[in-house]
């Protein structure tokens, strides 16, 4: 388990984080997500010892994190570099022996990873002569070279496209299901966040606002809501039922705001005796709705 | 994972490594070696067969009948006047080989076309083409002004034994009050070469270690190198693998110069340039290692190669100071300068060899430079590493010394 905990640091008069505390369990893939700015690039630093902070410690394993076990960590900088005349593979063999790996073994992953991520006809071409979504891959498999005991990718997905999106999207997964390593990234990307990760961690202004499962992010934040469509009832025919106001209408149907303790299976029998009953389901906000919800309350 | 290392005490020698074999490869790099390799060829070739050896001239010497013009000299007075001749130039040391040139054109043709360097006449003239080599107008002087003498001598009665002991009386001998170095001047040549490749050397490779750390800068690549090592350890793998690199090509063109050398016979003191390549290689490894780290430094403090020469500035001087003061030491190995450059750390790595070579440096100042550019270099590492740390992963800005200094743990 890789544990961030009270992470603070500024700079100069600026706070960017304040009070940080998250875990990321093995095998679980948690997305960190927050407004620009927030604090999540200075967090991901600090988790790799880039960054030094001013207060708080990075955890592995349950001990303090240092450099042998920081050497198998994988990881993605905001600021994505590579040597731009150095040749793809040869870049990742070198990697991969800074991270520890000797020679043979470097050389083998090296063959594999640039297999995984699709650039293997690139291998022997200067990183500078790729395109951007390429270099993007190469700087993928830059983090995935070494095969790491933890993943802190920031903004992995940004730049590529859709097949990318999906072979870095079951990288991860196989990362974290079939090798148990705790994966980490940022994205704005938040219907993605949605679709891949088990946790997500929500940072605003240096704090981490929420974090659990999006389902529990649900339940604890989120107001219940439902959309109803009844055939031939008359408008208001929910105002019978106190606790129950309109959100919105759409579609011919309306969204109805329930307050604590409202029963929805009441709302059902009161639609019923309203009218025939079209469409009745609950509303479930997305991973989007609730970050606009959280990081503007 | 067996095979994975639970250290990472070695890692700096992958980082050598690699530092290392990319400027080897490097197309830059191959021509520089070629440059350097053309330059101390011609400076040798120079030295085996030019310029050496005894000068040679020719000259003509308008002969006729003196009725028909007074250019000419009487055949009967020619021998004399070509003796004397050849008298003046042994003394100067040169060689002048006589050609009769007779009228209407004396010589002319000659002169155009090279085959004669001047022709004398008799009305005291002395024709070249464009221009007359010094030593042979000297020459010449000098034989009009034997051969009066001598007429003189012979007009007051003198013997031909007598008048060959006015004019060709031994040389003055020449003496020293300290004891000469015979080889002094050889060895001047040699010092010479040597302060030149260690001054290309040091300060070359210097900046290709504040470049390398420039370019893991502005590429970025550098937060993910330190997020598998430490600063410190990508410092020093960058200064070995970058520092070997010097090594090995000064050993080559070492190894060049005096084979190429020994074959020419351009050096009459195999021994001495051998020991005095040595010098430079061992030199060149303690005044690498004093400058890298502050190079290594330099070249964190700046995001873009445009910024480099600003802060390598004051580390210009100091190193061309040294080169300076070496050079003077060559003429005066023994003055006050040259003593103190060569005692100094950060002018000792140029001045002491050059005072070792031309034997004028004691042990015991070869031993306390030696101590002192080793001891400043152990107390220099550890600060640069710092700051070294400190600056290499912030961009943008110049950074100042002292807040890598203080961002430094």
């Amino acid at each position: 388990m890789l544990e961030l905990i009270g992470l603070r640091r500024s700079f100069d008069d600026v706070v960017a984080l304040d009070d940080v505390t998250f875990s990321v369990p093995e095998g679980a893939i948690v997305g960190f997500v927050g407004p620009n700015g927030a604090g999540k690039t200075t967090a991901m630093r600090i988790a790799l010892g880039v960054l030094a902070p001013d207060a708080g410690e990075v955890r592995w394993q349950g001990k303090p994190v240092d450099a042998i076990a920081r050497r198998r960590f994988g990881y993605m900088p905001e600021e994505r570099g590579l040597y731009p005349k150095m040749k793809v593979r040869e870049q990742l063999v070198y990697l991969a022996r800074l991270h520890g790996l000797p020679a043979d073994h470097a050389a083998r992953r090296a063959d594999e990873i640039v297999e995984t991520m699709g650039v293997q006809e690139r291998a022997g071409d200067r990183v500078e002569s790729l395109s951007l979504g390429n270099q993007q891959r190469v700087q993928l498999a830059a983090a995935l070279v070494h095969e790491p005991d933890a993943l802190v990718l920031d903004e992995p997905f940004s730049g590529l496209d859709p097949v990318g999106v999906d072979v870095l999207a079951g990288v991860l997964r196989r990362q974290a299901q079939n090798h148990g390593v705790p994966v980490v990234f940022s994205s704005h990307q938040l219907d993605l966040v949605e679709r891949i990760c088990d946790a997500v961690a929500l940072i605003d202004h240096g704090r981490i606002v929420a974090s659990g499962t999006i389902d529990e992010l649900r339940g604890s934040r989120a107001r219940r809501l439902l959309r109803v469509e009844v055939s031939g009832a008359v408008d208001g025919w929910y105002d019978a039922l106190p606790g129950v106001t309109l959100e919105s209408e759409a579609n011919g149907g309306v969204v109805l705001l329930l307050e604590e303790g409202v029963d929805e299976q009441r709302v059902l029998d009161l639609a019923r005796a309203s009218g025939d009953v079209l469409h009745f389901t609950r509303v479930r906000p997305s991973l989007a709705e609730l970050f606009r919800e959280v990081v503007s309350a | 994972m067996s095979d994975i290392r639970a250290t990472d005490r070695g890692v700096w020698r992958v980082v050598a490594m690699r530092d290392f074999w990319v400027r080897l490869r490097d197309k830059g790099f191959m021509i520089s070696t070629c440059i350097t390799l053309a330059v101390i060829s011609l400076f040798i070739l120079v030295r085996a067969y030019g310029g050496a050896g005894t000068p040679s001239y020719e000259l003509g010497i308008a002969v006729g009948d003196p009725q028909a013009s007074a250019m000419v000299f009487a055949p009967t007075d020619v021998t004399a006047v070509i003796a004397q001749v050849q008298a003046a130039a042994r003394a100067r040391g040169a060689e002048v080989t006589v050609a009769e040139v007779s009228l209407p054109s004396v010589g002319q043709d000659q002169l155009r076309d090279g085959s004669l360097d001047a022709v004398l006449a008799a009305d005291d003239t002395l024709t070249g083409r464009s221009d007359i080599p010094a030593a042979l107008r000297q020459i010449v002087q000098d034989a009009l002004v034997r051969d009066r003498i001598a007429a003189a001598l012979e007009a007051e009665g003198a013997s031909p034994a007598e008048v060959d002991a006015v004019l060709n009386r031994p040389a003055v001998e020449f003496r020293t009050v300290e004891p000469r170095d015979p080889n002094r001047e050889t060895n001047s040549a040699v010092a010479f070469v040597g302060i030149l490749l260690l001054y290309g050397q040091l300060f070359g490779y210097g900046v290709w270690v504040a470049t390398g750390v420039i370019e893991e800068k502005s590429s970025r690549v550098v937060e993910i190198l330190l997020s598998a090592i430490r600063p410190r350890q990508l410092m020093a793998g960058k200064i070995a693998g970058i520092g070997l690199l010097g090594i090995v090509q000064l050993a080559f063109i070492a190894g060049f110069a005096l084979a190429l050398a020994a074959v020419t016979g351009a050096l009459d003191l195999p021994a001495t340039a051998l020991g005095a390549a040595g010098l430079v290689l061992v030199w060149f490894v303690l005044g690498f290692a004093f400058y890298a780290s502050v190079f290594a430094v330099a070249g964190s403090l700046v995001s873009r190669m445009e910024e480099l020469q600003n802060v390598l500035v004051p580390i210009n001087l100091v190193i061309l100071a040294s080169f300076f003061i070496s050079i003077g030491a060559l003429q005066d190995p023994d003055s006050t300068l040259a003593i103190v450059a060569s005692l100094l750390p950060f002018s000792a790595a140029l001045a002491m060899p050059v005072r070792i070579v031309l034997g004028a440096a004691t042990p015991l100042q070869v031993a306390l430079s030696v101590t002192l550019l080793v001891g400043s270099t152990l107390l220099l590492i550890p600060l640069a590493g710092r700051l070294y740390s400190g600056a290499v992963l912030r961009t943008g800005a110049r950074v100042k010394l002292r807040d890598a200094w203080r961002a430094a743990s």
